[in-house]
């Protein structure tokens, strides 16, 4: 079999198994959602008063700039599995058998990572078009004007993140939540990039479209060198996003992106960095090596002796161990006090299971920013250290209801009577008193400052956190959509003082408190009821 | 202490039926459960473990519905299923304790039988090492001991076995033995030998639906006098397997000793003593025979 059907039969195998899941189908609803989002005028491209008439260079042009925009950032934790899912079905280990190549596996995984993205551009490709005919203001289709910057601009910026996402897995240190966290900074500094050449300059150069992660600089400079031909006066301002609430008032013809030869060029190395940064991933990719990918073994776990050679090692005469009959009885008792002390037993037994596996430098600085929120000015402590304090255990949250899905300990723990309720809300408490520990300084100055609705902000950050970790976790069985919603939230809201998205009230103006405390309840029924249907004894 | 299964049907989506009309009533004892792959077993095992509900039919514990009030049946169950996790930064006392608050153990008393349980599934050198660096069999060991940590009354056991070393599998056996005394213990294995050790009482299901239920010397009588040894030349071990049922075959020095099953002897063959595994061959045999004859009618 030659290289090229090995590569071809590893990307087809990988496709088919996810687009044959569930969870592609919400995938594939999300693309149409965001196709609904920019035929609802939720999505909006401006520049100044204007935007353009919705013609199919237009429209090609907004939805090119979302694939590269946004499902740059979703698609990234979207794919981010492909190689954790050979590890969890054991898919992996037959491979590693195999003469397979290294190169051959992260390039095959990019790719098909890209085959997921690309569909998902496809269909807002598919989307332009009914867009175009429901909006009416030009029924004309120009097929090249709309599809060439969906699939210049489009299918090298995921081709990109296909890949990051499969060097991030190769990674040890980004594999897990830390990598989910960590990709949003670097989605965030990307597209800053882009976006400070946007401001920058007017006349994009070669230079600039090889800087440009997502074309967005190019297509602007573009846009307002046409737009000022139409309205000197135009200013620079311009903008693309969600909830581009100020209206246009104006409409210019925009007659699509000038492709010029440096652009194009710009374009092709981004497809050469994605094919890059797949080869890059093949350095770092263990090939399912337990040895590894393992636990590292402390020096005294080392000392405790290697009981898989005692394990090996047969005897005909079995020794002679304790009996059954040498087991104490238990005393079933269900008494009220009982009942509460068991309970009791296990918040504790859960809050201890949410700081395993973490190292002494964690709490170090746990430990720090709870000081921090102790001793520094109040004002500061409210709208920074607490900030910091509430991003820090974003990976012991984002455990919370996934744990029993990714070590497969369901069984064993729903077959306990009255699991459902008592382990849900024994978690809860646990990453509450999580939130209420890291953050505990601050509360205890607002205490003693009688600053009662800035503690009721605090409280509603303390309860409204854990509970959105919870259900997401609960109801996706993943961590990833916590870790990268949560960081979104996080750098939108608390970070930038926004009301009604500051759930940590880091200010008295951004501070809604009522809502969160609301929003926690919910959140915290909606995961209770989706595990009790999930859990059909619940 | 009784448990009842009454006429359950186990439908999965897209129609695949696992289990049919299923009934039988159990009392303390071992209940070894034998199949082939696919017969069930498992489904069957989730549904008394309160995992998954039956479509149809119900299963009653002490005259109690278990799809109505599962608890009644929780608070006195432990279970070891075929598949199961273990949180790999948490030693095996940590994850102990864990599931025994889980369970509603009084914690005093539940760190007392930890330190009992590890001694008796002979982990108590490597409690303090964490689950991610144990072997296969170690893992097993620790689902073993996590089942018995409520002192169950009704204990399920999924291929137990699987993964423990000989010297471990004898010892389980014999704790098997051990703990049917005053609880009922089912053990659903393809090991017929495991059974053979252990069991009191057998129930062989096949295509979701119950074979037989009977206790292993009314299994043995069943085929008494319908097993077969003889001696055949290596070459036509082929045309034997063909026109017979064969329970086993060994190679030696005078040709190859060939157990079949069978209402004739075949010429020149010795009846032998029968087995669990030939009365096992014997009778899923029969039911298919009887299925094939049934879907031909």
């Amino acid at each position: 079999m030659n290289r090229s059907r090995i590569l071809y039969h590893m990307v087809r195998a990988d496709f088919l198994e996810r687009v044959r899941r569930y969870s592609f189908l919400l995938t594939m609803g999300f693309a149409i959602y965001l196709g609904y989002a920019v035929y609802a005028r939720q999505v909006t491209l401006r520049l100044d008063d204007y935007r353009g008439v919705d013609n199919s260079a237009w429209l090609g042009t907004v939805i090119g700039l979302i694939a590269t925009v946004w499902v740059s950032l979703i698609g990234f934790y979207i794919v981010k599995n492909s190689i954790q899912r050979d590890r969890q079905t054991r898919v992996g280990q037959i491979l590693a058998a195999t003469p397979m190549n290294k190169s051959f596996y992260t390039l095959g995984k990019a790719l098909s990572n890209f085959a997921v993205l690309a569909v998902m551009v496809l269909i807002l490709a598919l989307a332009a078009v009914f867009i175009q005919i429901l909006r009416g203001e030009d029924t004309q289709i120009a097929l090249g004007a709309l599809l060439s910057p969906i699939l210049l601009l489009g299918l090298p910026a995921v081709a990109v993140v296909a890949a990051l996402a499969v060097l991030f897995e190769s990674l040890p240190v980004l594999r897990g939540g830390v990598g989910n966290v960590f990709y949003f900074f670097f989605w965030t500094g990307l597209i800053s990039i882009s976006v400070t050449l946007v401001t920058g300059t007017q006349q994009p150069t070669g230079l600039h479209a090889l800087q440009d992660f997502t074309g967005i600089a190019v297509v602007m400079g573009q846009m307002q060198t046409q737009l000022r031909q139409l309205d000197p006066q135009v200013s620079n301002a311009a903008s693309f996003g969600f909830g581009n609430f100020h209206a246009t008032t104006k409409t210019f013809l925009w007659t699509g992106i000038h492709w010029t030869p440096a652009l194009l060029f710009g374009r092709a190395l981004w497809l050469a960095v994605a094919g890059a940064l797949a080869l890059l991933a093949a350095v770092f990719f263990d090939r399912f090596d337990p040895a590894r990918n393992g636990l590292r073994l402390g020096r005294k776990q080392k000392e405790a002796g290697n009981t898989d050679v005692l394990d090996a090692r047969f005897s005909v005469v079995v020794p002679a161990l304790p009996s059954v009959s040498h087991l104490t009885p238990l005393l079933r008792d269900a008494s009220n006090r009982q009942t509460r002390t068991r309970f009791f037993s296990l918040i504790v037994a859960e809050f201890r299971l949410l700081f395993r596996g973490h190292g002494w430098w964690w709490y170090a600085a746990a430990a720090g920013l709870f000081l921090g929120c102790l001793l520094s000015p109040i004002d500061a402590a409210r709208s920074g250290v607490l900030v910091a304090a509430w991003i820090w255990p974003v990976l012991f949250w984002s455990q919370m209801g996934t744990r029993e899905e990714s070590f497969s300990t369901g069984s064993l723990i729903f077959s306990a009577p009255r699991a459902v309720p008592r382990q849900l809300l024994a978690m809860y408490a646990a990453g509450a008193l999580l939130a209420a520990l890291t953050g505990g300084g601050l509360a205890l100055r607002l205490l003693f400052a009688g600053n009662l609705s800035a503690l009721a902000a605090w409280g509603a950050g303390v309860l409204f956190i854990p509970a959105m970790a919870l259900a997401l976790g609960v109801t996706t069985g993943s961590r990833k959509p916590f870790e990268a919603l949560y960081t979104a939230w996080w750098y939108v809201g608390p970070l930038h003082h926004i009301r009604q998205l500051d759930f940590m009230g880091t200010t008295a103006e951004s501070s809604t408190p009522v809502g969160y405390f609301a929003a926690a309840v919910l959140l915290v029924l909606a995961a209770y009821a989706w595990r009790s249907v999930r859990r059909a004894y619940a | 202490m009784q448990l009842a299964i009454e006429s359950v049907t186990k439908r999965y989506r897209k129609g695949v039926v696992a289990l049919r009309e299923f009934s039988l009533d159990l009392k303390p004892g071992v209940l070894g459960l034998l199949g082939p792959n696919g017969a069930g077993k498992t489904t069957l095992m989730s549904i008394l473990a309160t995992i998954t509900r039956a479509t149809e039919g119900r299963v009653l514990w002490n005259d109690t519905d278990i799809a109505r009030d599962p608890d009644v049946l929780r608070s006195v169950l432990g279970y070891l299923p075929q598949d199961f996790g273990v949180y790999p930064n948490l030693n095996a006392v940590e994850f102990l304790e864990y599931l025994a608050a889980v369970k509603g153990l009084d914690g005093v008393a539940a760190r007392r039988r930890i330190d009992e349980l590890l001694d008796l599934v002979n982990l108590t050198d490597v409690r303090k090492r964490p689950l991610g660096g144990y072997s296969g069999g170690m893992r097993q060991r620790v689902g073993i001991a996590q089942a018995l940590l409520n002192d169950p009354e009704l204990l399920i056991v999924d291929e137990p076995t699987a993964g423990l070393d000989p010297e471990e599998r004898v010892r389980f056996r014999n704790l098997l033995s051990d703990l049917s005394g005053e609880r009922i213990v089912i053990l659903s294995t393809h090991i017929v030998s495991d059974v053979e050790a252990t069991a009191t009482d057998i129930a062989l299901i096949a295509q979701g639906t119950l074979v037989v239920h009977a206790t292993p010397e009314e299994l043995l009588r069943s085929v008494e006098g319908k097993v077969w040894e003889w001696v055949v030349p290596s070459a036509e071990l082929t045309a034997v397997k063909q026109k017979f049922l064969i329970s086993s075959t060994t190679r030696r020095s005078d040709g190859v000793h060939v157990r079949v099953l069978g209402e004739e002897p075949p010429t020149n063959a010795q009846p032998v003593s029968p087995n669990l595994e030939d009365a096992y061959l014997f009778c899923l045999s029969r039911h298919r025979a009887g299925a094939r004859a049934g879907a031909a009618a």
